[in-house]
Parts: structure tokens; C-alpha cells; sequence
């Protein structure tokens, strides 16, 4: 362990901006890499310096680790930072920057070996008597043995990437003859996402609640845990909204949940910031689904009721410092939520939306937070996740928070590509959303009641415009504006 | 009457407008028909009374758009009389009835074809899987019918309006 004064960020998007603000307040200097799709891109602005590392597809630049381990030498950096998805689960990453001499800002390359390896933690948990998911431990080798697996496992089953995260690579799979299809399907993404197509299979529990915990561990043997977070709000296993604390969560079960994870991460050497995620039944038992040795997109609604800055924490305990505090030293305040801000069009089968960014007014006010990787005038690449930005707010109780999220998503604004905002603010002030009756399942029963309120508003606009035209003739037609909505004369999206 | 085809996102969808006496309208729009009572006011956004409900509309025209905000959505819409409309879409490809033509709506990499020349497909049935931004996004049949035309193959990068399959 080593002082750090210089830190690699070796990711792109919000979460390079994340950590490069982070090392800031912490007077560390900052260095980006880039692709050349990503050359005007902000967290390439925002650092001290910046490399390019080559093409744009991510093969050929950010999941590149002697391009990465190159650019920190010619910087002098002295630590490299992988924030989420590329080589943040990457083992043989973090071993490469140990061997260069560079802190790798991240748990040790054992413990991701050992929790990165889905079928490995499956088996670390199943022998800490820590409850599973039934299903196998180990890699499949062929659609054979997938059959016979799956029939052992009964269905449904779920098939998951062993060595993915963040839902690619996985698909429901509920009956025999869609299981070739979906294993076909894994494989590619997974492969295409993580450079390693092995999958595996579990018993699929409908309908579940994901929630998962944040631990954190220091190198001398403190972990410590900062409670929990419902990300049930998925499309396709992708995380949508995500908050903190879950509303079905009481104490004695975060304390139980909260145990569970911190041994978890003890039986694996773990230290750094890093996420144990649970399946939750309808009766409230929890089930251990995988850990993510890394800092998770949704981290920042830990932060908000906690107060703890978790990359900070991150920088810290890479430096060798010990945490400073124990369990009963951490507290949460309030409650927070996080929406998703993608360039996908949820009406027009979540399709991504890549192109310039014509017009951006992001929310404000209040405990509003705006953790974006985008600007007015950017183009987005269609060579990456579609991640725009995440909104986050935080407010006394889960109901302010539902009125504060609300407000913040009527005020967001993103032209020029499709965004999930409307249909976030829809969904946010649904009726089962507001009663906290959340599954992962839920999504997915709400679309046609979404998509059919869509469809009629589409309905009026249409009507609207074609009134507006007819009477074109007494109309003074408005200058063309300067943005995508801003224009001298009147603002289009004002409020009412 | 006035007739109108209005375009959102590609699709054109014919509009019929009859009325229009104290605001009242009755307007089709593609297979629905509605009793409208429009007012536009002074500050220039659009009331429109649907079946006792009221709603509110921003109706901005910029250049060939019309843009309208509505409780929340923004929707850019291009608004075309019936005639011109006709006038300048005769003779464009794809026009026969009973033919799909299934085109990339994104640029991207074909992953899986899962038909062939020949192949008859029914309304949903899986045609193209194209990886975009991390995703494998699946195309299906719109209705069915007899795949006449594969234009592409696996490994193969497509832009935004190729053509990856005919229906007939």
C-alpha cells in the first residue's frame, strides 16, 4: 500500500466524471483515457490529462490493458481507478497493475478471482451456509448438459453470464424448447460485454425483489456494511431505479442481510468498496444472488442516506488507511432514489437512441443530484452502454422523495435523442410504485397500461399539431430557435 | 373537410378533420375518431376538451417541424397536406401492399439471421438480432407472410435505414 497522488480512470462516461470529481475534493490529480469515438467527450474535458487508447469499439480501447497500463506510465500515474462494467471485474487487470507498479483502486485480484467467478462466490456462500438460489455452481460446457442441468433444476430456470454483471447476458428461460435461443443469446453478450462467454444456470425465483447490500473493507480486517438497496425496477434485468432504503426492508432484516454480506466478503479476502445482491420472496427470505467486486452504478443513493462518499472511501482504503469506524458508527437519514437517464426509447421497444444531444437542461434545486457523462452539442456514441446520466434525489421519507423525483424529472430536459425520462416520471407516480409494491417483475406488467397512455397522448400531439397548422394563417410562426427548444421569443417547455 | 397524413417517428398516420364551428372538431387520426373541442389562448398553447377531459398543448412549429409538448412529452411531429403527401411519396419503395420491408432503425452489428429466402414467418416471429450499445436488440415480423429477401448476414455492421429483410 502506497500513497496516491495520481489517478488512471480507466472508463468512460458518468462514472469517469464520477471518480474524477471525487479525486478532486480529494487533491488527487486526475487522468483519462479515451477511444476515439470519446475524444470530445466530458470526463476527457474534466481531467487534468488525457490518452486516447485506440478505436472505438471497447475491444480495441478500453477493454485493452496494455493501452491502459501504457497511458499510466507516460502520465506517471500511480493508481488506476476501473470504475463499473470493462475491466472492473477483470482479475488479471488488477494483477497487471499491481505488476506495473500501479495501485489498483479496487479489491485484491484474489478476491475478484474468487467473487468475480459467479459459480465461485455461489460455492463461497453455499459453504458459509448463506441461502441460495437452487441452482449450479459451475460453468455449462454445452447445450447438453444445459438440458440435463435445467431439467435437474426444474423450470423456470434463469441463464447468467459467469462472469458478467449489470443483467447482460442474462435471459428467463421457462420452458426447454427456448433454451438453445437463450443460450445462444448469453453467449454473445456476454462474450461481446465481458470477453468471456461461460454461463451458468439457476432456478428462476418470478417475481422477486432484488436488494443488495454495500459493503466496504478496509486491509486490516474492518468490514463494515451501509445497508441496503432495491433495484427492482429492471427491463430485460437491467436496473432502472434504484433506492435506498428498500421499503420492504425493516431493521432486524437489514441486520441479517447486512451479517450475511459482511461475512460474504470476509470468507473472500475482500477489501474496497464491493455489493452482495439478494433475491427476496414474497415472505421476506433472502437468497444470495452474486457479488460485484466493484462500485456499482447506483451508489450514489448510499451516499445520500448515508452521507458516506463511497469513491472517497474507494481512494482510502487503496492508500492502505484503515476505515475509522465500526458498524455501529454508521447511520442512515431519510431516503433516496435514483433513476436512469438512457438514450432508449421505452415506447419503441427500449430501442437505443444514439445521435447528437440537441438540447440539455438537467433538473436542480433541493437534494437533487445530476451524476451525468453528457453535454449540449454531444454526440452519443453508439458504440457504448446508453447510460446518460442518473438522477438522484434524497428527501425525509420515501414519499418526499417519490414528490421530489417527480418534480426533477418534469424539469429534466434532453433533445435530439430519445430518453426514459417521460417514462420514468410515469412510472415513479404509479399507484404500485408509490406503495413501495415493487418486483422485478413489475416493469414488465405495467408496459401496456404505459405504452397505451403513450399512445394517446402521441393521439393529441397529433391533433394538436394538425389544428396548429390548419389555422397557420393567423398564426405568427415563431423564429427558429437557438437550441432545440430554447428560441427568443417563447420558451416551448415552460411550466405550468 | 381537411386532410392531412402526419408523420412522428417515421410512421405517417392520415388525419381527417371535419367541423371546426365555436372550436368543435371531429377528427379521425389513422383508425380513431374523436370530438374535439380546441381553443387555442392568448399565450398561444392549445385546450383541447376530449371526452370531458381536458388537456393542455404546446404547439411550437420550427421549420419542417411541429413540435408539442404535452403533460411531459415533447413529441416533433411533421404535419403535410393529404395531396402533397401522395404527390411525394408515389413510387417509393415499399409502398406495395403486403410488402414488409424491415429496416435497421439504428447503426449496429448483425449477431443471428434467423430466416432465410423462403421462409414463411408469422406476426412476431424473430428475423434479424442487431448489437447496438451492448445490447442484443431483436427484430421481429410485423405481420405475416413469405420472406422473400435477406440482405444481410451475421458479423455484417449496418447503418441506420438498411434494408435487412423483404416480407411478402
Amino acid at each position: 500500500m502506497s500513497r496516491i497522488a495520481k489517478v488512471l480512470i480507466a472508463n468512460r462516461g458518468e462514472i469517469a466524471v464520477r471518480v474524477i470529481r471525487a479525486c478532486r475534493e480529494q487533491g488527487l490529480a486526475t487522468v483519462a483515457v479515451f477511444s476515439e469515438a470519446d475524444r470530445e467527450s466530458l470526463h476527457v474535458m474534466l481531467a487534468d490529462e488525457a490518452y486516447p487508447i485506440g478505436a472505438a469499439p471497447s475491444t480495441e480501447s478500453y477493454l485493452v490493458i496494455d493501452r491502459i497500463l501504457t497511458a499510466a506510465k507516460t502520465a506517471g500515474a500511480d493508481a488506476v481507478h476501473p470504475g463499473y462494467g470493462f475491466l472492473a471485474e477483470n482479475a488479471d487487470f488488477a494483477e497487471a497493475c499491481g505488476a506495473a507498479g500501479l495501485t489498483f483502486i479496487g479489491p485484491p485480484p484474489a478476491a475478484i478471482r474468487a467473487m468475480g467467478d459467479k459459480t465461485a462466490a455461489r460455492r463461497i456462500a453455499r459453504d458459509l451456509g448463506v441461502p441460495m438460489v437452487p441452482g449450479g455452481v459451475d460453468a455449462i460446457a454445452s447445450d447438453a448438459a444445459a438440458i440435463a442441468a435445467a431439467r435437474e433444476i426444474g423450470y423456470p430456470v434463469m441463464v447468467k453470464a459467469a462472469h458478467g454483471g449489470g443483467g447482460k447476458g442474462m435471459r428467463l428461460v421457462r420452458r426447454e424448447e427456448e433454451l438453445e435461443g437463450a443460450l445462444r443469446m448469453s453467449r454473445g453478450e456476454a462474450g461481446a460485454a465481458f470477453g468471456n462467454a461461460a454461463v451458468y444456470l439457476e432456478r428462476a425465483i418470478l417475481e422477486p425483489r432484488h436488494i443488495e447490500v454495500q459493503i466496504l473493507a478496509d486491509a486490516h480486517g474492518h468490514v463494515v456494511h451501509l445497508g441496503e438497496r432495491e433495484c427492482s425496477i429492471q427491463r430485460r434485468h437491467q436496473k432502472l431505479i434504484e433506492e435506498s432504503p428498500s421499503p420492504f426492508v425493516d431493521p432486524d432484516m437489514r441486520r441479517r442481510m447486512g451479517e450475511a454480506a459482511c461475512r460474504i466478503a470476509k470468507a473472500a479476502g475482500y477489501v474496497n468498496a464491493g455489493t452482495i445482491e439478494f433475491l427476496v420472496d414474497a415472505e421476506r427470505r433472502f437468497y444470495f444472488l452474486e457479488m460485484n467486486t466493484r462500485l456499482q452504478v447506483e451508489h450514489p443513493v448510499t451516499e445520500m442516506v448515508t452521507g458516506r462518499d463511497l469513491v472517497r472511501e474507494q481512494l482510502r482504503v487503496a492508500a492502505g488507511e484503515p476505515l475509522g469506524y465500526g458498524q455501529e458508527d454508521v447511520g442512515w437519514r431519510g431516503a433516496a432514489i435514483e433513476c436512469r437517464i438512457n438514450a432508449e426509447d421505452p415506447f419503441a421497444g427500449w430501442l437505443p437512441s444514439p445521435g447528437v444531444i440537441t438540447g440539455l437542461r438537467p433538473a436542480g434545486g433541493p437534494w437533487v443530484r445530476d451524476d451525468s457523462g453528457v453535454y449540449e452539442g454531444w454526440t452519443v456514441p453508439r458504440f457504448y452502454d446508453t447510460l446518460l446520466a442518473k438522477l438522484i434525489v434524497w428527501a425525509p421519507d420515501r414519499d418526499a422523495a417519490i414528490a421530489r423525483m417527480t418534480r426533477a424529472l418534469d424539469e429534466y430536459r434532453v433533445a435530439g435523442v430519445r430518453t426514459t425520462i417521460a417514462f420514468l416520471r410515469r412510472l415513479v407516480d404509479h399507484a404500485e410504485f408509490r406503495a413501495g409494491r415493487l418486483s422485478t417483475g413489475l416493469l414488465e406488467r405495467l408496459m401496456p397500461e404505459l405504452t397505451a397512455a403513450e399512445s394517446s397522448r402521441q393521439t393529441l400531439a397529433v391533433v394538436a399539431a394538425v389544428l396548429a397548422e390548419q389555422e397557420h394563417g393567423a398564426e405568427i410562426v415563431q423564429p427558429a430557435p437557438t437550441t432545440a427548444w430554447r428560441s427568443a421569443a417563447q420558451p416551448a417547455w415552460r411550466s405550468r | 373537410m381537411t386532410r392531412w397524413v402526419v408523420t412522428v417517428d417515421g410512421q405517417p398516420t392520415p388525419v381527417e378533420v371535419e367541423g371546426g364551428r365555436d372550436g368543435r372538431y371531429r377528427i379521425v387520426v389513422g383508425d380513431r375518431t374523436l370530438e374535439v373541442d380546441a381553443r387555442r389562448t392568448a399565450d398561444g398553447q392549445w385546450s383541447l376538451l376530449i371526452d370531458g377531459v381536458s388537456h393542455v398543448a404546446d404547439v411550437v412549429r420550427a421549420g419542417r417541424g411541429t413540435r408539442v409538448d404535452i403533460e411531459g412529452s415533447t413529441y416533433v411531429v411533421e404535419v403535410e397536406e393529404h395531396a402533397r403527401h401522395v404527390i411525394r411519396t408515389r413510387g417509393a419503395a415499399g409502398g406495395r401492399a403486403g410488402t414488409q420491408t424491415v429496416t435497421a432503425p439504428l447503426p449496429g452489428k448483425v449477431t443471428h439471421v434467423a430466416v432465410a429466402p423462403g421462409d414463411r414467418v408469422e406476426r412476431g416471429d424473430p428475423l434479424v438480432v442487431i448489437e447496438a450499445m451492448k445490447m442484443e436488440n431483436e427484430f421481429r415480423a410485423t405481420a405475416a407472410g413469405t420472406v422473400t429477401e435477406v440482405r444481410v448476414a451475421a458479423g455484417q455492421a449496418v447503418n441506420a435505414g438498411d434494408v435487412l429483410a423483404v416480407i411478402q
